[in-house]
């Protein structure tokens, strides 16, 4: 639904970092990997929190 | 008193995350240092929430659930276990509600990061709450703790035996952590890609640990600085210790 | 007990013998309103 506060792992925050991800690596044409790199999302916990997110505010929505 | 002869060197250091080089530690100590930075050094984290408005797609719990995570700043100092900080979000759609937007009535207690998101908000949904945050630690609930994979390895000590014979396969040699060489150099091994045939090609190597000597790793979540957590779990042990000590005695 | 008509969005009222039922559109899905209290939720 919305990108968790945290790494589920390591606790880490990382919900910061996915507005700026989203825009440079999701739909923007960016290498993923280099993006995060450059956010500092080093370990490989917290990176699998932004790679495999989706947001689904605006599929749950319509139904209120 | 002790023998102990402690020797502190910071091989990285910023304001959330260091590496440091402490010598004249047990296995035993720095292990309770760790534990101590995780478990019982006390964070504010938002523990009761008293919902006014909620029209978003999360129910309560969930986003209640999303503050408690959010990072608070904890000026230890002026503060004990079991305080309570009142705070506030009051924020109305389209827009995204942010840690940011969430106001404090102690300005010294405030979310760590600003852009947190909590909820994205339609046109006509709002959110209106009121939150009380209190400082506790880390073994008693997860949120409150200020250390972030915190741990630690042995410092190793590289020995130069000699040459590699000349016709012998090139191997790497993968090693983690934080070496010291033989001239005394600390040398973080991604300075050479943790490859040490990288950075003595052609060499035949010893690497062994080196006694009492332990590079952590400490980050934090943002609500103390690496030095305050470093500090305080070693407080917490030595209230402990104190604690001990009189009940001994008695 | 107030009850939103999830077809016409209007409020509606529930008596003991209407049924569960819209009385303007005849409906049968309705959906419970958030009370208007303060509600206060732990987090853990």
């Amino acid at each position: 639904m919305m990108i968790p506060v945290r790494c589920f792992t390591c606790g880490n925050v990382i919900g910061e970092h996915w507005e700026e991800f989203k825009a440079r690596a999701r739909e923007g044409d960016e290498d993923p990997g280099e993006v995060l790199d450059d956010l500092g999302v080093d370990r490989h916990c917290c990176r699998r929190m932004m790679v495999s997110h989706r947001d689904l505010v605006d599929v749950v929505s319509p139904y209120q | 008193m002790s023998d102990a002869d402690f020797d502190v060197q910071y091989i990285e250091r910023d304001d959330r995350s260091a590496r440091v080089l402490i010598r004249g530690l047990t296995p035993a100590f720095a292990n309770g240092i760790r534990r101590a930075m995780i478990a019982d050094v006390p964070t504010f984290s938002i523990d009761t929430v008293r919902f006014v408005e909620n029209s978003s797609v999360m129910f309560d719990e969930m986003i209640g659930l999303r503050l408690g995570l959010v990072p608070l700043t904890t000026p230890l100092d002026e503060f004990e276990v079991g305080d309570e900080v009142t705070l506030a979000l009051d924020v109305e759609g389209p827009a995204t509600a942010y840690s940011g937007d969430i106001e404090t009535s102690e300005p010294m207690v405030e979310p760590a990061d600003d852009n947190v998101p909590i909820i994205e908000l339609k046109e006509g949904q709002r959110i209106e709450l009121e939150a009380d945050a209190v400082l506790d630690t880390g073994k008693e609930h997860a949120k409150h703790q200020g250390g972030v994979s915190v741990g630690y390895r042995h410092l190793q000590h590289v020995t130069v035996d000699g040459d590699r014979g000349e016709f012998d396969e090139d191997e790497t040699n993968v090693l983690r952590g934080v070496i010291e060489t033989e001239d005394g150099d600390i040398v973080p091994t991604a300075a050479f890609d943790h490859d040490l045939s990288e950075k003595y090609p052609g060499k035949e190597l010893t690497v062994e640990d080196v006694p009492g000597a332990f590079v952590f790793h400490i980050e934090t979540d943002g609500s103390l600085s690496v030095e305050e957590l470093l500090l305080r779990a070693i407080d917490t042990i030595e209230e402990r210790a104190d604690e001990l000590h009189t009940k001994v005695s008695v | 007990m107030s009850y939103k008509c999830s077809r016409c969005k209007r409020d509606v009222t529930l008596d003991e013998y209407g049924g569960v039922r819209c009385p303007y559109c005849g409906h049968r899905v309705l959906l419970k309103e958030r009370g208007g209290d303060v509600k206060e939720v732990d987090v853990n």
